[in-house]
C-alpha cells in the first residue's frame, strides 16, 4: 500500500523489501529499512539473504508471527530519525501495555533478534510488574509453581536436613497448609466450621478458665519465659519448646489467614533458637526475623494442632498431647452454655490481630471479658 | 487454574532474567528467591549490584537502619554466587566501618568492573588497599573518600571513567593516578581544594573540573572533546594568580585541537586571562561548536580578549552562550574602547554561528561593543537573545537603543530582548 503511494509520488524511488520467514514457516515481506533496525536481520541481509522470496531470512524459533508484527511496529516507529525523545518515550510507554505473557514472549523474541532497546524496554516493564508485589501475586501473574518447602523459603542457604527442629517446622507448615485446604473445600458445611470454632474455643477457654490456672499460667509463663530468655538449658528446653509450640499452635488456630504478622513465627523461631547454634542466628531471634523480612515478605504462620509423629521425644509428645486433650475435654464439659456465645464471637475474633506470647493471650482474655460483661 | 497457565517467565534466557532483576530494587530481586524452586537462586547470580537507601526500611533510629543495611549487604554477598561486575553503594546511613572494608575485599576478588561508593556525611571513608587491586576496573566513582594509593600501585589499566568528588588524595598522587590510567576517557574531579593539576591522559575525551584550582594544565590531552570547568576562588588562589607568569590560555587550551564543547563557570575566564598576551593563539579549534561561558566580567578587558580569542579561533562555532557578571559602577571609568575599532582584525567571520544567548547583560561599554561585534560578523545568525541583568533597572532603555542601532550581517537575525517587568 505504502509502496503504491510512493510509486505514484516518486516513481524513481523504490522501497527495498526483504523476506522474512518465521518459525511456523510463513513468509512475510517487510520494508528493508524497517527490518534493518534489528541487528540479526541486518547481518543476514549483509550476508546476502532475504532478497527474494526463495531465500527468505529464517528468523529464530522464538519469533512467531504475532511477535514479529509487534517487533516490526516498534522498528517502524523508531527507525524514523526525526522523532523527538518525548515522542519515543510516549510510544514506548503505550507499546508495553500488554498482558505479561505477551511481554515475556516479546522479550524473548526481541532478544533472539538482538534488538537490545526493545529487550531493555520490555525487561523494565516486567520489572515494574514484579516490583512491590507479594510472592503470591507474582506467582499468580506468571503462573509459577509454589513448590518450595517452607524451610526453603525461610532459609536461603542450604540447611541441614538432619536438624529435627527444621523438620518440625516444616511439618507444622505442611500440616497447616493441608488443613487450610481442607477448610477451603468444606467451607460450606456448617459442621466443619463449628469444629473449627470449637478448637478456638478450646484454646481461648483454656486461658479464661480459672480452674486450669496452674497449667494456664505455667503455659503462659513458659511462653513468656521463652521470649525473655534466649538461651535455655538443653534439658528443660525440649519440653519447653514443644509445649510452647503446642500452646502457640492451639492458640493460633483462632488466627486465620488475615493475620500477616510474623510474630508467631518469631516466637516459634526464638523458641527454636534457644537450643543453640542450629539456626543461623542463635542468640538473636530477631535477626533471623530480619533476614526473613529482608528476603521474604511475611509468610503464612498459622500452626496446626500438634499431632507430631516424627521421632522426637515421643514420650514427651504423648504427654503434651494428653494434656491438650484433657484441657479440651474439661473445658467443653464445664462451659457448654458459653459455647454458643463464643461461637458467635468467633466470627469477630477472626479479624483480631493476635500474638501468641503471653501478652497476646491476655489481650484476648480482656477483650472477651469485656464482651462477656 | 495454576496448572493451566504455563510459566513463561522462568523460560527466558538467564541474561534477560538478570536484566529484569537488575531493574528491580535489590530487595525485590532477593525476594524472588521464594517464588518457586527455579527462582531460588536466580537472584544470586546477578552481576550488577546496586545498594542504595531504597533497601533501607524506614525506622527512626539511625543505628537500627545502619545495622539492617549492613546485615542485608553482608548476607547478600555471602549468598552471592558468581562474578560481580558492578557494585554500587550509596547510602547516607552508612559510615566508615570494617564491614565496608570486608565487602570491598570480597568484591575485589570478583572481577569487578564498576565501583561506586557514596557514603554518609560523617567521617570520610578511607578506601582500603584492595580497591587498588581491582585490575579490571573500568568505572570508578567515589564520593567523600580518602584515597591513598599504595606505593607499588601501577594504575588501573582498564579504567575509562573516573569520578572523584570530595576525595582526599595527596596532590602528587592524583596526577599519578590519572596518568597511570592509559585508557581513561572521562575524568571528573569535584570539590578539590587548592589543587595544582596537570592532566596527562592521551585518551581523555571528557573533562569536568569543579573546585578551587590553583593551576590547571592540560599537558597531554589531544583527544579531548568536551571540557567543563568551574573554578572557585579563594584569597590564596587570587594571590597565586597574580604571581603567575605563564600564559594560562595556552596551558589549558593550547593542546586540544579536537575540542567540540567548552563550558566555563565562575572564574574560568579570569583564569584564562592571566598571562595572556594579546596575540592570536596559534591553535584553531575547527570542531568547537558550543561555547558556554558564565560569569564573564566585561569590565576586565583581559577577559573580553579571552572570549574574543576563543570565538575568533572557532570558525565552526554554532552556538554561543555568555552570561555576564559586570559591575556597572566600576565600568564608568573610561575603558580602553579604541581597541574595538583599531586593533581588532575584521577578517573574522563566524560563518556557522546560529544562536547567541546573552544573559545577565549589564550594558557596560565592552559588552555592548561585543554584541555589536557578534552581530557584524555572523552572517548565518538566526537568533540572539539578550536578557538584562536583574540589577540593571535604568540602563535597559539605553541598552535597547544600542541594540537596535547595531548593524547585522545576517538578514535572518532576530534579536529577542527578554524583559521581565520588575
Amino acid at each position: 500500500m505504502i509502496e503504491a503511494d510512493s510509486e505514484i509520488i516518486k516513481p524513481e524511488i523504490l522501497k527495498a523489501y526483504v523476506w522474512l520467514q518465521t518459525s511456523d514457516g510463513s513468509i512475510q515481506q517487510v520494508e528493508q529499512e524497517v527490518a534493518m533496525f534489528c541487528p540479526f536481520i541486518c547481518r543476514e541481509i549483509q550476508s546476502g539473504m532475504g532478497s527474494s522470496k526463495n531465500y527468505p531470512i529464517s528468523l529464530p524459533s522464538r519469533v512467531n508471527p504475532p511477535m514479529l508484527s509487534l517487533i516490526l511496529d516498534y522498528c517502524r516507529f523508531h527507525q524514523v530519525p526525526g522523532r523527538s525523545n518525548k515522542e519515543r518515550k510516549s510510544f514506548d510507554e503505550k507499546f508495553v501495555r500488554m498482558d505479561t505473557k505477551r511481554l515475556c514472549e516479546l522479550t524473548s523474541a526481541a532478544d533472539s533478534l538482538q534488538l537490545k532497546p526493545l529487550v531493555d524496554l520490555t525487561s523494565r516493564a516486567l520489572a515494574r510488574v514484579i516490583e512491590g508485589k507479594s510472592p503470591e501475586e507474582i506467582r499468580e501473574i506468571f503462573h509459577l509453581p509454589d513448590d518450595l518447602t517452607e524451610e526453603e523459603k525461610l532459609e536461603p542457604i542450604k540447611n541441614t536436613m538432619d536438624d529435627p527442629r527444621i523438620r518440625l517446622l516444616n511439618r507444622l507448615y505442611a500440616r497447616k497448609r493441608k488443613e487450610l485446604k481442607e477448610r477451603e473445600r468444606l467451607k460450606n458445611i456448617e459442621v466443619e466450621e463449628d469444629r473449627g470454632d470449637e478448637r478456638s474455643v478450646d484454646d481461648l477457654l483454656s486461658f479464661i478458665n480459672g480452674s486450669n490456672e496452674d497449667s494456664k499460667t505455667n503455659r503462659v509463663s513458659k511462653s513468656k519465659k521463652k521470649n525473655r530468655k534466649r538461651k535455655d538449658h538443653h534439658k528443660a528446653a525440649p519440653s519447653n519448646c514443644t509445649s510452647t509450640s503446642n500452646s502457640t499452635t492451639a492458640s493460633s488456630d483462632a488466627v486465620y489467614t488475615n493475620n500477616k504478622e510474623s510474630n508467631e513465627l518469631d516466637s516459634v523461631r526464638s523458641s527454636l533458637t534457644c537450643h543453640g547454634n542450629l539456626l543461623p542466628n542463635p542468640c538473636n531471634g530477631t535477626k533471623l526475623h530480619d533476614i526473613e523480612d529482608n528476603t521474604i515478605p511475611p509468610a503464612e504462620d498459622e500452626f496446626d494442632d500438634c499431632d507430631l509423629d516424627d521421632d522426637i521425644d515421643p514420650a514427651l509428645k504423648e504427654k503434651i498431647d494428653r494434656e491438650v486433650e484433657d484441657f479440651a475435654r474439661r473445658l467443653n464439659s464445664d462451659w457448654p452454655e458459653r459455647m454458643q456465645q463464643i461461637l458467635s464471637l468467633g466470627q469477630e475474633r477472626r479479624t483480631l490481630q493476635l500474638t501468641t506470647n503471653g501478652n497476646g493471650s491476655l489481650r484476648i482474655f480482656t477483650s472477651l471479658d469485656q464482651r462477656r460483661k | 487454574m495454576e496448572e493451566l497457565g504455563r510459566d513463561f517467565l522462568s523460560d527466558l534466557p538467564q541474561s534477560i532474567i538478570e536484566t529484569i532483576l537488575t531493574k528491580l530494587p535489590i530487595r525485590d530481586a532477593v525476594r524472588t528467591s521464594i517464588l518457586s524452586s527455579r527462582w531460588r537462586y536466580k537472584w544470586a547470580s546477578m552481576t550488577h549490584l546496586v545498594f542504595d537507601d531504597r533497601s533501607a526500611t524506614q525506622f527512626n533510629d539511625r543505628m537500627v537502619v545502619e545495622d539492617r543495611i549492613v546485615n542485608f549487604i553482608t548476607r547478600f554477598l555471602f549468598l552471592h554466587d558468581g562474578p560481580i561486575h558492578k557494585f554500587s553503594l550509596s547510602s547516607s546511613y552508612l559510615q566508615s566501618s570494617p564491614d565496608i572494608d570486608q565487602w570491598l575485599l570480597f568484591i575485589s576478588r570478583k572481577d569487578v568492573k564498576e565501583l561506586v561508593l557514596e557514603l554518609g556525611e560523617g567521617e570520610w571513608f578511607r578506601a582500603p588497599s584492595c580497591v587498588f587491586s581491582c585490575k579490571n576496573l573500568m568505572r570508578l566513582e567515589l564520593v567523600r573518600c580518602e584515597l591513598d594509593p599504595p606505593p607499588n600501585f601501577k594504575g588501573f589499566l582498564c579504567l575509562k571513567y573516573l569520578n572523584l568528588q570530595q576525595v582526599l588524595i595527596p596532590p602528587d598522587d592524583i596526577e599519578c593516578l590519572i596518568s597511570s590510567c592509559p585508557l581513561l576517557e572521562s575524568l571528573t574531579l569535584s570539590y578539590f581544594d587548592s589543587l595544582e593539576l596537570t592532566v596527562r591522559a592521551p585518551n581523555l575525551k571528557y573533562l569536568i573540573l569543579e573546585g578551587e584550582f590553583k593551576d590547571l594544565c592540560l599537558a597531554n590531552t589531544p583527544l579531548l572533546v568536551a571540557i567543563s570547568v568551574a573554578m572557585y576562588m579563594t584569597d590564596d588562589i587570587a594571590e597565586h594568580f597574580e604571581q603567575s607568569s605563564s600564559c594560562n590560555f595556552d596551558k589549558f587550551l593550547g593542546g586540544v585541537p579536537k575540542l567540540e564543547r567548552l563550558i566555563g563557570h565562575i572564574y574560568f575566564t579570569k583564569y584564562l586571562s592571566i598571562g595572556n598576551g594579546q596575540r592570536r593563539s596559534p591553535i584553531t579549534y575547527h570542531h568547537l561548536k558550543f561555547i558556554e561561558l558564565y560569569q564573564v566580567s566585561f569590565d576586565d578587558i583581559k577577559e573580553v580578549l579571552v572570549v574574543l580569542q576563543l570565538i575568533m579561533n572557532s570558525p565552526n562555532l554554532k552556538a554561543l552562550q555568555i552570561s555576564g557578571s559586570s559591575n556597572t559602577t566600576a565600568a564608568t571609568r573610561a575603558p580602553d574602547l579604541q581597541f574595538w575599532d583599531e586593533k581588532l582584525s575584521t577578517d573574522c567571520t563566524l560563518g556557522q554561528l546560529k544562536t547567541v544567548k546573552l544573559t545577565d547583560v549589564s550594558g557596560v561599554p565592552h559588552e555592548m561593543k561585543f554584541i555589536k561585534f557578534l552581530l557584524e560578523h555572523s552572517p548565518s545568525l538566526e537568533e540572539m537573545s539578550v536578557t538584562p541583568s536583574l540589577y540593571v533597572t535604568e540602563g535597559r532603555l539605553n541598552m535597547l537603543i544600542d541594540l537596535v542601532s547595531f548593524k547585522r550581517a545576517s538578514s535572518q537575525a532576530s534579536i529577542v530582548f527578554i524583559h521581565e517587568p520588575a
